[in-house]
């Protein structure tokens, strides 16, 4: 009798996990809610940073325009962001310094000024500090090795100002290092070129892949001894776009326990799009130029721009439409060829074109709940939204203090 | 353990103290030095860290500044400058300035266990407590943040405590004493700049620059200001000097007078003598460059060491550093025991004889013990006046901060 009993309750309680199992829809949305919003939320590259500069920007207020807000971020549960600190690849030297210097500093006064909102973070420690205290952690990413002046000591000094991470190159290559959308000039990293991914390794500021070309790619991944981050990039398999990594590179990425972090932008994930891109504007480098010549210096205005163009062509017919979904298909595509471990979020937001659905942060938790039904564990789902490159930071961290120990 | 490290510290301290009888130094002067904060304001040894080839741990030949002088000295806090001339502005001075804030970064890290990077009252304190030289950066001229706030911001986040406004010649905002004026002082930018130094916690510099300047930032500024290495203008008339009127509305903001110890600006007739014979400066000049070539840290070591072939030669007299008393006397005369502290110039001018190098400190606390100072009131002089500065501008900056 006690045994049926307790054979009943088994039979219970199974019935209740297989039920769990084969959830409604409705059940999964909640739990990719709860997941989602439990979860450390980390996007590596965030260009707003250029709208610092503009009066009429708040990002305290809920802004009519842009991806990227205090308020947005609450809403799309995104609490931990990288600022990119990015100009034009072909501003170099002492200017190119001091105009990094100079977005390094906006940073500093707009997490300062909202401090009850943000937390500065250095480690995945204090991120995961922020996020315990309800905060938004925000770090600091460099978009372009051309913004240190070709001078290893500036680099020591944009770390010491809290710079987690520098892509290698912009567009365009830089002294000592080959962009994947400029003719190659050094055959990937120079020998100095190399000097810098070392004392990245040592100073623990993550090497960051997006951008460079393969032999830049497979260069760094020979020298590094820490493992590399790709902070906004896509599948070539998907899109073959320069920008984007192959199926092969994305093996090799993890294989030293990398992360790539996928590109939300239209003409990097979607091969139609790309296409007629390429034939509408010649493509995006080609088409930022284009805008240079009307925006000047003013990356907003840029930005802007960009979106303009691109929206006003799809709506005449002349660029295809792009859905959000096409970004689960990256994350699916790098996750099946590399492991769960090695996918993370790099939106590209206030810097890029996004794909409809994905108007702003306030769209990310359907990127969770696309995961969830697409049958991926909470534990994989939470790696996916922050975990991975956390981790990446951790390691980063953890060969820094090696090497100073060493010394 | 950390209390046996202290122990063992002032025992080799009094044990070096006891080897310097040879300069005279008192029993008394000798524990009254080693157990004061000793503090520096101004030396310019970043430069030869730039050059290369120097070994901060290892004791030079040459030069006024490195670790076993300065423990043999018992300075206990060096503020580091951050240098270059005037006509480098612009981008060009923001990255030099860079690489120099790396250098002694760098320099700080690689000697940790003798030297700790601080920027607050009670991170010299603390680094005392342990036995370790505060290191600190000063910033020795306005035209080193190229018209930018952001830079200065920067500057500030890098570990500067202080900002020199001009240095020989103008900045963009502000005018030097050794240039011709152009902005009549501060410019409404230069004034900006004060007040953000000010909310920053940046202790406002007016070494250097013009006394109409000098009058504009003791209006503007709301900490007290300093002069992180300027002597008297009533005993050596030069304008990188200060007016006893100056010294005095300086001590009355609650600023200190940082004694320079360069021959040319404690001695007039060490003064008139380069000025009568301005080809000499022309050949040291031409010398200096033949030895070094572009290596500043060179430059100015050899420059102090070719003065003292002349003044060898009888061609320009001999300082002694008796001079530097004098100083410190009469700025206390003028302003009161509290106004007064050292601001050398290591590094970067021609020292007196008797002042080669830090190892020469203690000669000071003896010094104005003889002339009939109380020990609290040397104390002052060596340290606890900038200290009380440093501790009002962080006052002003919290207020400033808590305010927004």
């Amino acid at each position: 009798m006690r045994q049926v009993r307790v054979s009943l309750f088994a039979c219970v309680v199974m019935a209740g996990f297989l039920l769990s199992q084969v959830a409604t829809g409705d059940d999964i949305a909640d739990h990719a809610h709860k997941l989602h919003f439990s979860s450390i939320v980390l996007d590596t590259h965030d260009d707003t940073t250029q709208r610092f500069f503009s009066k009429s920007f708040d990002i305290g207020k809920r802004n009519p325009d842009g991806h990227i807000d205090i308020p947005r971020m609450r809403e799309g549960g995104m609490n931990a962001i990288f600022f990119s600190i990015w100009i034009d690849g072909r501003t170099m030297g002492p200017p190119a310094v001091q105009k990094a210097l100079d977005q390094i500093d906006a940073v500093h006064e707009n997490v300062n000024k909202y401090s009850k909102d943000f937390a500065f973070c250095r480690t995945a420690e204090e991120v995961r500090r922020a996020h315990a205290q309800g905060k938004i952690a925000a770090l600091i990413g460099v978009e372009g090795g051309h913004m240190i002046g070709n001078d290893i000591r500036v680099l020591r000094m944009f770390g010491d100002l809290g710079v987690r991470y520098m892509t290698l190159s912009h567009f365009y290559n830089d002294e000592w290092a080959d962009s994947s959308t400029d003719k190659p000039v050094h055959n990937g990293l120079t020998d100095f070129g190399k000097d810098i991914v070392r004392e990245m390794n040592r100073q623990g500021i993550m090497v960051d892949i997006s951008h460079v070309s393969d032999k830049t790619f497979y260069d760094a991944l020979e020298v590094s001894k820490a493992p590399l981050i790709a902070s906004h990039s896509s599948c070539r398999a998907l899109c073959n776009h320069p920008r984007d990594m192959s199926d092969d590179m994305i093996k090799a990425l993890a294989a030293k326990g990398g992360v790539i972090q996928i590109n939300y932008e239209k003409s990097f994930i979607d091969q139609a799009y790309k296409d007629a891109s390429d034939k509408f504007s010649g493509g995006v480098v080609a088409m930022m130029d284009t805008l240079k010549k009307e925006c000047g210096d003013n990356e907003e205005c840029l930005n802007k721009k960009m979106t303009e163009m691109a929206d006003k062509a799809t709506a005449e017919g002349k660029l295809p439409h792009v859905s959000w979904e096409r970004i689960i298909e990256h994350i699916d595509h790098a996750a099946k060829l590399a492991g769960a471990d090695h996918v993370g979020l790099g939106s590209d937001f206030d810097g890029a074109n996004m794909p409809e659905g994905m108007d702003d942060c306030t769209h990310l938790p359907q990127i969770t709940e696309a995961l969830m039904r697409k049958g991926y564990s909470d534990d994989d789902i939470r790696k996916i939204l922050g975990g991975n490159l956390l981790r990446v930071m951790e390691q980063t961290e953890r060969v820094s203090r090696e090497m100073r120990a060493a010394q | 353990m950390a209390r046996l490290r202290v122990a063992a510290c002032l025992l080799a301290g009094m044990i070096l103290a006891g080897a310097m009888a040879a300069d005279g130094i008192s029993e008394r002067a000798n524990r009254l030095h080693f157990s004061s904060l000793v503090i520096d304001t101004h030396d310019d040894t970043t430069q030869r860290f730039l050059d290369g080839g120097f070994d901060l741990a290892a004791r030079n030949p040459l030069g006024s500044i490195d670790i076993p002088r300065m423990r043999e000295g018992g300075l206990g806090a060096i503020f580091f400058s951050i240098w270059m001339p005037s006509k480098i502005t612009g981008p060009e001075a923001v990255k030099r300035a860079l690489d120099q804030f790396d250098a002694v970064r760098e320099e700080v890290r690689k000697h940790s266990n003798h030297l700790v990077l601080v920027t607050t009252v009670e991170g010299i304190q603390e680094a005392h407590r342990h036995g370790k030289i505060a290191a600190l950066i000063g910033v020795e001229g306005g035209h080193m943040i190229a018209s930018d706030l952001s830079v200065l911001r920067v500057y500030a986040s890098l570990g500067a405590r202080y900002m020199t406004l001009t240095h020989s010649g103008n900045a963009e905002w502000a005018d030097s004493s050794t240039a011709f004026p152009e902005h009549n002082g501060l410019t409404e930018f230069g004034k900006d700049v004060i007040r953000e130094m000010n909310r920053l916690g940046m202790i406002v510099d007016i070494s250097h620059v013009s006394d109409k300047t000098f009058a504009d930032v003791l209006e503007i500024s709301r900490a007290p200001v300093f002069a992180s290495h300027s002597d008297c203008r009533a005993i050596c008339d030069a304008p990188r000097n200060m007016s006893d009127d100056m010294i005095r509305a300086l001590g009355a903001k609650g600023g200190v007078i940082q004694i320079n110890y360069h021959v040319g600006f404690l001695s007039q007739e060490f003064r008139n003598a380069e000025k009568a014979h301005p080809e000499w400066n022309k050949a040291i000049a031409l010398e200096v460059r033949r030895r070094c070539g572009e290596r500043e840290g060179c430059q100015l070591i050899e420059g102090d060491r070719i003065t003292r072939e002349y003044v060898m030669r009888g061609d320009l007299p001999r300082v002694e550093w008796t001079k530097i008393i004098d100083h410190i006397d009469h700025a206390v005369k003028i302003a009161g025991i509290d106004h007064v502290g050292l601001g050398s110039d290591f590094d970067g001018a021609n020292m007196p004889f008797g002042m080669e190098d830090a190892s020469k400190l203690p000669k000071i606390t003896q010094a104005l013990l003889e002339k009939g100072y109380s020990e609290g009131d040397v104390k002052k002089i060596l340290g606890e006046n900038t200290l009380r500065v440093m501790a009002q501008v962080e006052r002003v900056s919290h207020e400033m901060n808590a305010a927004n």
